[in-house]
């Protein structure tokens, strides 16, 4: 099922005043896509994820579920499951009774039901905890109980609400590539909100980069982080994070720092305007004869990678590249370097093609 | 987080307007029986007060008037100045005992609370279990010899008798053991790299920390004192050294009948006050405090 | 310092991940001698531990400790022994010989078959109707937000009144004379009065009864709910919505997650009330007199009321041999509160997991 959201609102009334949690977004989410919703915390990931469920309902805007148009039903009749960020399992009921907690309420026939809920146990690998209770179980599991419980009653939509920031750190990896295999075998139009853009990145068939209630960009995770929108989206992908200078256009040419920045850029600039070139750390490239001058403060191994904290000649503030292991550099010494890409910002952020 | 009201769905607006129609009518049944409820739990504070400004003729008229008609305050003045007078010593009594009750059980409460949940020795798992095997126990079982105990230490009509035995309590040692028990040991082993004594983390770091729990004890502790009965009429024959319940019970208890029950309902009013005062001015703490000791006890 | 390596030490040791000091030890097959001296001096540090932490054990405990010894320990195995003592005479202090007619007595006695009787009514009939009167309050009061906080500061006024006084409120409201509330009420709706409080051998057993459960509601409900809707707001919202979004029906949103839920709550209020009746004493003596109803049937007594019916025969002079009676009654009492308590125990044990 398509999901289709039309300047969907949510204006939260407050004391202090209306907060605008989410604002006039447009998206669209494929049929049986698994799309990451994805920003920093408090960007309105969350309550966009509790619109569609019809917990929150939107201020303004329409939600579309294929043709049909859903915004004013309840949470019950969308057809959707949702999975809680803390999994909000039945504490007293065993697995077996969580999972088969929404046919009993559909009235579906006791065998039936069991059947269905075995069958879906088993897709998420928990077919021999059933007779547990939650209390006796890990996070991973806790987490796959739930998402059989939201998956049981073959939602047309499912929702994960930070599916993974419950777990620790060698869980996640595991359940993440587990979500990604669920959703192929079922084909279901996942949609989860994450704020790990590496968690987004790694299982998203698309994602969505949001902030401060708006929608920076949409797309494949490759191109968004390949070709970011805006200098938002730019720093909030890849770790580590882009490189931002500052740089002006003085005499028609752009100035880094003192020094001028020699690339070739095809862009006309209005002079004296203020820019950012945005540099991730693996454009970076040693070179004898690049046309950068650096000085390497520190040199640390991450495996197959180098990465250098280095700053350039004259200037204060620091910045990150990724080298292969097998190049030499000295801690402490000056070097050459060339960019084989960079992103050009003007002074709002925004990308300059 | 959002109202609740901003979050409800309606396919259609009759939908809605049935719904508010539905929520409005439900609503006010439920106001309406929790106002009965309310009413039910006030009536007898009404019929305390109403009854106490009576006079003896208003009193005994048939049908009962539900306002006083000729309110006088003359009862008050006779269990402040007549012959219920010594009411008011039992009041004294009651607020002396309790208090001092109260200190001695919160000072052997965290000492022996402390004990439990922070120091090792020998035999603590075998004492703190005989203590809470004694929780079962009704007091009934101790009454009576402690009856005699005190009758040989000469303490009978004495406040040592009224406040001594109630110096120590099970029940709150476990309640506070618990509290104790939760405060991180990060907190104990920071405080010794410090160079802190036990006892310096006990006063500076644990009773702090612990202080909702301490209160709880506290008022528990008061409230217990106030309602005492059995205790203070069995070991306090003499006519100086009753506590309240005891001091009502005698001076009224003969007559159900109505002769007095206007004086009686004025001298309940004095002796009801001070813990309704008290209750007014921390209702917050008693309120939490009551509660958690139901969770957690 | 010591104390703190030690506290450590064992903290690894719980870990399970990391291998302890003890477990080097132990698995490296080092010389015996060494092992002795090692664990020697191990010994030592505890002792020293022990002897530290053991005068500020004696020093915090003493107080507690003294009191209970002197007025709960003692008591519980003096008050046991009497019991199988039926001669034991309080003023002099003897024993006499050991036997249980105490109990025998106790138990082919009629008046404490009555007050088993009352107890039985009071735990058939006040205790469910108080708790599901709470439980409703409860319900009604959670879901409602405007005047929540006024409502249950009203609930909770009778929690801080002392017993006998609003016993003796209730005894004038339910005053057996023509100018009782109650009775005033009856008249305009045509009936007669009906004796309702007091030590008159007119009393209706129903009546008396009947005033008893509405003391005991009214003075019980401000705990219940209290305790109840501290129970209902610390449900996490998320079941709620998981409900719903799983289009559960409301009856069974109650049955399914309120009730089980709450159900330890259910079962402390439960024991604590079954308990509460069992040890009534004082509201029925504001209500019925020291003797409990009339002074020849004591009509309304209770299983306490029981025990010091004798015991007030001792103190105030009567009978000095009826303090073993009383005894062997406190006992029978405690084997009540015993078998409630472990099946609360029982209970609480099959809640383990949740």
């Amino acid at each position: 099922m398509e999901v289709k959201l039309v300047n969907l609102t949510k204006i939260f009334s407050k004391k202090e005043g209306d907060v605008c949690a989410v604002d006039h977004i447009n998206i669209t989410i494929p049929n049986g896509k698994l799309v990451g919703l994805l920003g920093p915390s408090g960007c309105g990931k969350s309550t966009t994820l509790y619109m569609i469920a019809g917990l929150h309902r939107p201020s303004d805007g329409q939600i579309f579920f294929g043709e049909t148009e859903v915004s004013k039903y309840p949470p019950e009749k969308r057809g959707i499951g949702l999975v809680f960020q803390n999994y909000a399992l039945y504490p007293h009921l065993t697995v077996k009774e969580n999972i088969m907690f929404p046919l009993e309420n559909k009235k579906m026939p006791k065998k039936e039901a069991l059947e269905k809920a075995q069958k879906y146990a088993a897709l998420v690998g928990i077919e021999n905890l059933m007779d547990r209770k939650p209390g006796q179980l890990s996070g991973g599991q806790q987490q796959r109980v739930a998402i059989a419980r939201a998956l049981v009653k073959e939602p047309e939509v499912l929702l994960l609400d930070e599916p993974l920031s419950n777990l620790d750190a060698r869980l996640r990896l595991q359940t993440r590539e587990e979500i990604k295999r669920i959703q192929k075998n079922t084909g279901v139009t996942t949609i989860f909100v994450t704020h790990d853009q590496e968690e987004a990145m790694s299982i998203s068939d698309e994602i969505v980069v949001m902030n401060f209630g708006v929608v920076h960009q949409i797309g494949k995770p490759q191109d968004v982080y390949n070709e970011p929108i805006d200098m938002f989206v730019a720093k909030f992908l890849g770790t580590p994070p882009i490189n931002i200078l500052p740089a002006k256009v003085v005499n028609s040419k752009i100035k880094l720092f003192d020094d001028e920045f020699k690339e070739d850029v095809k862009i006309d600039f209005v002079e004296g305007q203020e820019l950012n070139i945005g540099i991730r750390p693996e454009f970076v490239q040693i070179d004898e004869n690049g046309k950068y001058e650096i000085h390497v403060e520190m040199v640390e191994y991450i495996g197959r990678d180098k990465s250098i904290l280095f700053h350039f000649k004259g200037q204060e503030s620091t910045c990150k590249a990724i080298v292969p292991s097998n190049l030499m550099v000295e801690p402490d010494s000056d070097i050459k370097i060339n960019f084989n890409r960079f992103f050009l910002f003007d002074k709002e952020g925004k990308r300059l093609v | 987080m959002a109202k609740v009201n901003e979050d409800l769905y309606f396919a259609s607006d009759e939908q809605a307007k049935r719904y508010e129609a539905i929520r409005k009518i439900k609503l006010f049944f439920i106001y309406f029986a929790l106002s009965i409820a309310a009413l039910f739990t006030l009536v007898p504070f009404y019929w305390m007060l109403a009854t106490s400004f009576k006079t003896l003729e208003e009193v005994q008229h048939v049908p009962a008037t539900f306002f006083p008609v000729q309110p006088t305050i003359d009862n008050y003045m006779n269990v402040f100045n007549g012959s219920n007078s010594i009411l008011i010593r039992y009041i004294g009594n009651t607020i002396l005992v309790g208090v001092l009750t109260t200190i001695l059980t919160v000072v052997t409460t965290i000492l022996a609370a402390f004990a439990f949940s922070r120091l090792e020795f020998k035999g603590k798992d075998l004492i703190f279990s005989l203590l809470l095997a004694t929780m079962m126990v009704p007091g009934e079982m101790m009454i009576m010899t402690n009856f005699t105990t005190v009758a040989q230490l000469n303490w009978l009509d004495s406040y040592q008798a009224l406040i001594v035995p109630f110096g120590a309590s099970v029940f709150y040692i476990f309640f506070l053991r618990q509290n104790f028990k939760q405060i991180p040991d990060e907190l104990y082993y920071a405080a010794k790299v410090d160079g802190n004594s036990d006892f310096k983390y006990l006063f500076k770091v644990m009773i702090p920390i612990a202080r909702p729990a301490i209160i709880t004890v506290t008022i528990l502790s008061m409230i217990g004192s106030w309602n005492a009965y059995i205790w203070p009429r069995t070991v306090s024959q003499g006519r100086e050294m009753k506590l309240v319940t005891d001091g009502l019970m005698t001076l009224f208890q003969s007559d159900t009948g109505g002769e007095t029950s206007h004086i009686m309902m004025a001298a309940t009013t004095v002796v009801s006050l001070p813990l309704l005062i008290a209750f007014v001015c921390f209702k917050k703490y008693i309120m939490r405090g009551v509660a958690r000791s139901g969770i957690k006890g | 310092m010591q104390d703190k390596e030690i506290n450590f030490d064992c903290k690894v040791d719980f870990d399970g991940n990391l291998v302890t000091s003890k477990e080097t030890k132990t698995s490296k097959k080092t010389p015996k001698k060494i092992n002795d001296k090692k664990k020697k001096q191990n010994n030592k540090t505890a002792m020293l531990e022990w002897k530290k932490d053991g005068w500020k054990a004696v020093i915090s405990l003493a107080p507690a400790l003294l009191i209970l010894l002197v007025f709960t320990f003692y008591p519980i195995v003096r008050t046991f022994i009497i019991s199988f003592f039926p001669h034991y005479n309080y003023l002099d202090d003897s024993f006499g010989a050991f036997g249980v007619d105490s109990f025998t007595r106790v138990l082919s006695d009629p008046l404490f078959w009555r007050a088993m009787a009352n107890t039985a009514i009071m735990v058939l009939v006040s205790v469910p109707l108080s708790i599901i009167i709470a439980l409703l309050i409860t319900v009604l009061l959670n879901s409602i937000k405007r005047l929540q906080g006024f409502f249950q500061v009203i609930f909770f006024l009778p929690y801080v009144t002392n017993g006998i006084a609003f016993g003796l409120v209730f005894a004038t409201i339910f005053s057996p004379m023509d100018y009782g509330l109650i009775n005033t009420l009856i008249h305009f709706f045509g009936g007669k009065s009906i004796a309702w409080t007091g030590t008159a051998e007119t009393i209706p057993y129903w009546a008396g009864i009947f005033v008893i459960t509405i003391y005991s509601i009214w003075n019980g409900l401000a705990f219940k709910i209290l305790v109840f809707l501290s129970g209902l707001q610390g449900i996490d919202k998320q079941y709620y919505q998981a409900a719903q979004i799983d289009s559960t029906p409301k009856w069974r949103v109650f049955t399914k997650i309120t009730v089980p839920l709450l159900s330890p709550m259910i079962l402390y209020i439960t024991i604590t009330s079954l308990i509460g009746a069992f040890k009534s004493y004082s509201s029925i003596v504001a209500l019925f007199g020291e003797s409990m109803g009339n002074s020849q049937d004591r009509t309304f007594i209770t299983a306490v009321g029981y025990i010091y019916r004798y015991f007030n025969d001792v103190t105030s002079g009567g009978s000095v041999t009826m303090l073993s009676r009383a005894s062997a009654a406190a006992l029978i009492l405690f084997v009540f509160i015993m078998i409630i308590t472990f099946v609360q125990m029982w209970a609480n044990s099959k809640k383990v997991h949740y």
